[in-house]
């Protein structure tokens, strides 16, 4: 008969707690001794359960996890290795790509995003790279409106939404710190450049009659298009009327059915799909949560438009033990890059989760995690770190851009607490905005427990880094930038579409 | 010169057949990140293409041109989509006649399938075939190439979109599409995409439509024979529990089914974490606390544990059910136009 524990709120503290390795281990021999915490034991089993019929999905599921269960056994964790980590993301914007990377010569922007916000969370002022951001995206703008892949390509939603996140976060470190007439002309720079009306013009054309969007003119439809449409109109500075359209002129309101068809790629599973009918899958999981999360507060956005107890059902059963990772789909394999598409979706279902419970006991509850950060965070830090730094899908696969930045987004997913603020006050500019609940995003390093069932209780979860160096930057759970970047931005467009006069301002300075 | 559909490489700056192109270069702005390092062909080939861009030039040339340029790089859209323009731009002009083109769908088709076994995670590849067999309005064939890309990997996500598109475009919702999704689940009972594929075709492309009768039971009885042959595989689970949704039928009709794999007083007995949950939520739905807590505990603490906190807050929701609304009960966001 198994021990059963009491199902009660938190967590045993389950992190091993790392010496300051093997000299300070010889002068600091208590310090070694405090160390005594075991690796959890659902990482050094196999599930409980494994059935006899073997097929190619169980055959590959357990040959996974008998290596992985090999990586996560390990009592001291290993640090985040960020020098080695911030050299491997430095090499592409310092030196360039060889020959070899030209299979991503149409997804120019998504190099830059990934390798700078990726060392944006590993703590790397990347303002530097600010000016050359600039000049490299400026050439993929199209002259009929928005961007693409690279100089002279068709414009592709994904390669405006990688554009603008770059910029947004090469902005915001170059202007930390500076006074408002500075910071306002460094983001002149980066965004005046931008021909809001043609991207706008070019975004009804990839919009469709059933509420979504395509990725570009004759491209595929899915819910990351609508994803990153959103996203995109979230941070350009748009208001109502320009998202409306004219109507006398046959323009498409960019937001009319979007909600619902979103709700339509909910499927059967509970989890989401690419489009409706498609399997779910936890990358169009994120872009769909994160896309209705920008149109209203969680509950709203998620509980009624959304089958929420599915949904969280689907998503839990994405973590795997022994591995402590997320997969993607249901019978498929642990992927670091889950960290953030499964990963992220969590702070905006339990704020959703929180705002139903508190809502009914008339009291603010916290119902605490609905998954484990410390599996993950064990995942991460014992499989995902490449030797030779970079973060990857699992051991044995060679890390790239792409898997470096949504691990770490993960991580940080993993380490930080972040909720939605339903109080503090908005810009007047910003409370008239349909994206306004996006801007409500606060995070905190103490993670709480749960609330009992009268309110109160809780405290905060421990051990969830065991030391500050392995922390990782806060995000926005929904845009996927450094947290605060996306309000220095907006307050540039409520600036500029006040103002405009970017001239006075480069010459004042 | 070469034909359209050879391997042969073709010098497009000495060609005399290219002479009428101006070459355009590419602006990569000054000092840009992350610039690639093209090889010499990539970067002769794609300032040619934005030469015959520039002028909406489409012909048989430009077959050669953008087959050379995904050669080199399948996800290159804008060459995707220029290909495709001018393949309408040739058929309209009767260009495929022509005895130097000589080039026809159905052998665009066959090159685009053997660029899809080299690259099998592209979005372009299918969306490009897509185009081609809507605007052919001839599905021929097409099942069968999709089920040689399952041979090699049976949960290709864009296959499977493709698979679905070409389903609901032809109205292929027959015994044979029936019987394929019978033999994957047959070679791998685990394969959630042919689980998912088998659910659009009974039911999920129905809407909001009843299901003819006898296909609520046939597929429930599918699933469970599923489940017997290996308890322990989410999909099928999943599967049951959404046909019986679809059906309008109670959850605890499973009850029996569920306790003969999770018996929970019979800890050694239990074949089956997903049985346990919709035990669980059975227990609940019938006011039987105290043993949907059983069910959860025993989730917890051994059969799921690293949900440990999702079946804490699965606890926390017992007795609940009743007060929770559901999606269809609920209004929708509407953004409204004024």
């Amino acid at each position: 008969m198994v021990q059963v524990e009491p199902l009660e709120e938190g967590e045993q503290p389950q992190l091993a707690t790392r010496t300051e390795g093997n000299t300070n281990e010889a002068f600091h021999p208590n310090l070694y001794q405090m160390a005594p915490e075991r690796v959890p034991a659902l990482h050094l089993n196999l599930p409980f359960i494994l059935d006899d019929l073997k097929t190619e999905t169980s055959q590959k599921q357990l040959s996974t996890a008998r290596s992985i269960m090999k990586s996560v056994d390990q009592p001291f964790l290993p640090p985040l290795d960020k020098a080695t980590h911030v050299e491997f993301l430095l090499s592409p914007l310092d030196e360039g790509l060889s020959g070899g990377f030209v299979g991503l010569d149409a997804s120019r922007p998504w190099l830059l995003y990934w390798c700078i916000n990726a060392l944006s969370l590993l703590g790397k002022d990347v303002g530097i790279y600010n000016d050359r951001a600039v000049s490299s995206l400026k050439p993929l703008q199209h002259p009929s409106g928005g961007f693409g892949g690279g100089n002279g390509q068709a414009p592709h939603v994904a390669a405006a939404y990688a554009s603008i996140l770059t910029l947004a976060i090469t902005s915001y470190y170059a202007s930390i710190g500076l006074p408002e007439d500075e910071r306002l002309a460094v983001y002149a720079d980066s965004f005046a450049w931008i021909d809001r009306g043609k991207l706008l013009q070019w975004l009804r054309k990839i919009k469709l009659p059933n509420g979504g969007f395509k990725v570009n003119e004759g491209g595929e439809e899915d819910v990351r298009a609508g994803y990153c449409a959103l996203v995109v109109l979230a941070l350009l500075g748009y208001d109502d009327e320009d998202l409306r359209g004219d109507l006398s002129r046959g323009e498409l309101p960019l937001l009319d059915g979007v909600a619902e068809y979103f709700k339509s790629c909910q499927t059967w599973e509970g989890g989401i799909g690419a489009k409706p009918n498609a399997e779910a899958h936890g990358g169009y999981a994120f872009c769909v949560l994160a896309a209705l999360c920008l149109l209203g507060d969680p509950e709203e956005a998620l509980s009624k438009t959304l089958d929420l107890n599915r949904l969280i059902s689907w998503l839990s059963a994405r973590q795997y033990a022994p591995e402590g990772g997320f997969s993607g789909r249901t019978n498929k394999l642990v992927d670091g890059c889950y960290s953030t598409w499964v990963g992220g979706c969590w702070s905006l279902v339990e704020a959703a989760a929180n705002a139903i419970e508190s809502g009914k006991k008339s009291t603010k509850m916290n119902v605490g995690d609905l998954w484990s950060r410390k599996a993950l965070i064990r995942y991460i830090l014992t499989c995902c770190q490449g030797p030779r730094g970079g973060l990857r899908d699992k051991p044995g696969i060679r890390p790239d851009y792409y898997h470096s930045n949504y691990v770490l987004l993960g991580l940080s997913a993993a380490q930080h607490y972040y909720y939605y603020d339903d109080v503090s006050v908005q810009s007047p500019v910003l409370t008239k905005s349909p994206f306004r609940h996006g801007y409500r995003w606060k995070s905190s390093k103490n993670v709480p427990k749960p609330t009992g069932h009268d309110g109160t209780g809780g405290g905060w979860l421990e051990g969830l880094v065991s030391e500050e160096s392995d922390r990782v930057g806060v995000q926005h759970p929904l845009f996927n930038i450094p947290l605060g970047a996306e309000g220095q931005l907006q307050s540039w467009w409520e600036w500029f579409n006040d103002v405009g006069d970017v001239d006075a301002l480069s010459s004042e300075n | 010169m070469a034909s359209y559909d050879s391997d042969e490489e073709v010098d497009y700056a000495t060609d005399p057949a290219w002479a009428h192109i101006t070459p355009l270069p590419q602006d990569d702005g000054e000092n840009p990140l992350a610039q690639i390092a093209y090889h010499p062909d990539y970067v002769l080939a794609m300032s040619y293409l934005r030469g015959v861009m520039a002028i909406n030039y489409h012909s048989a040339q430009v077959l050669k041109l953008t087959a050379d340029i995904i050669g080199m790089n399948a996800a290159h859209y804008t060459v995707w989509g220029y290909r495709f323009k001018t393949l309408v731009a040739l058929e309209a002009s009767n260009g495929f006649e022509d005895e130097k083109t000589n080039w026809s769908w159905r052998k665009e088709l066959d090159w685009v399938q053997s660029i899809a076994k080299q690259y099998e995670k592209n979005y372009q590849i299918w969306h490009h075939r897509q185009l081609i067999i809507d605007h052919l309005n001839d599905p021929t064939g097409e099942r069968e190439r999709t089920n040689e890309m399952f041979a090699s990997d049976s949960k290709n996500y864009h296959v499977w979109t493709y698979r679905q598109w070409l389903v609901k475009r032809f109205n292929l919702f027959d015994k044979e599409e029936l019987d394929t999704m019978e033999l994957l689940l047959k070679e791998d009972v685990r394969n959630n995409s042919a689980w998912n594929h088998r659910y659009f075709i009974t039911l999920g492309r129905l809407g909001t439509d009843s299901p003819a009768d006898g296909v609520i039971d046939r597929e429930i009885k599918f699933a469970k024979v599923a489940i017997s042959s290996a308890p322990q595989n989410p999909s099928p689970w999943n599967y049951l529990k959404a046909v019986l949704r679809k059906g309008n039928i109670d959850l605890a009709s499973l009850k029996a089914f569920c306790e003969q794999f999770a018996p929970i007083d019979s800890e050694d007995e239990i074949k089956s974490s997903h049985a346990l949950d919709i035990l669980s939520e059975i227990y609940d739905e019938t006011g039987d606390f105290s043993k949907a807590e059983q069910a959860l505990v025993l989730l917890a603490a051994k059969y799921d544990p690293v949900r440990k906190n999702y079946w804490r807050y699965r606890k926390r929701l017992l007795g609940s059910s009743e007060n929770v609304p559901t999606a269809s009960e609920k209004t929708p966001i509407v953004h409204a136009t004024v």
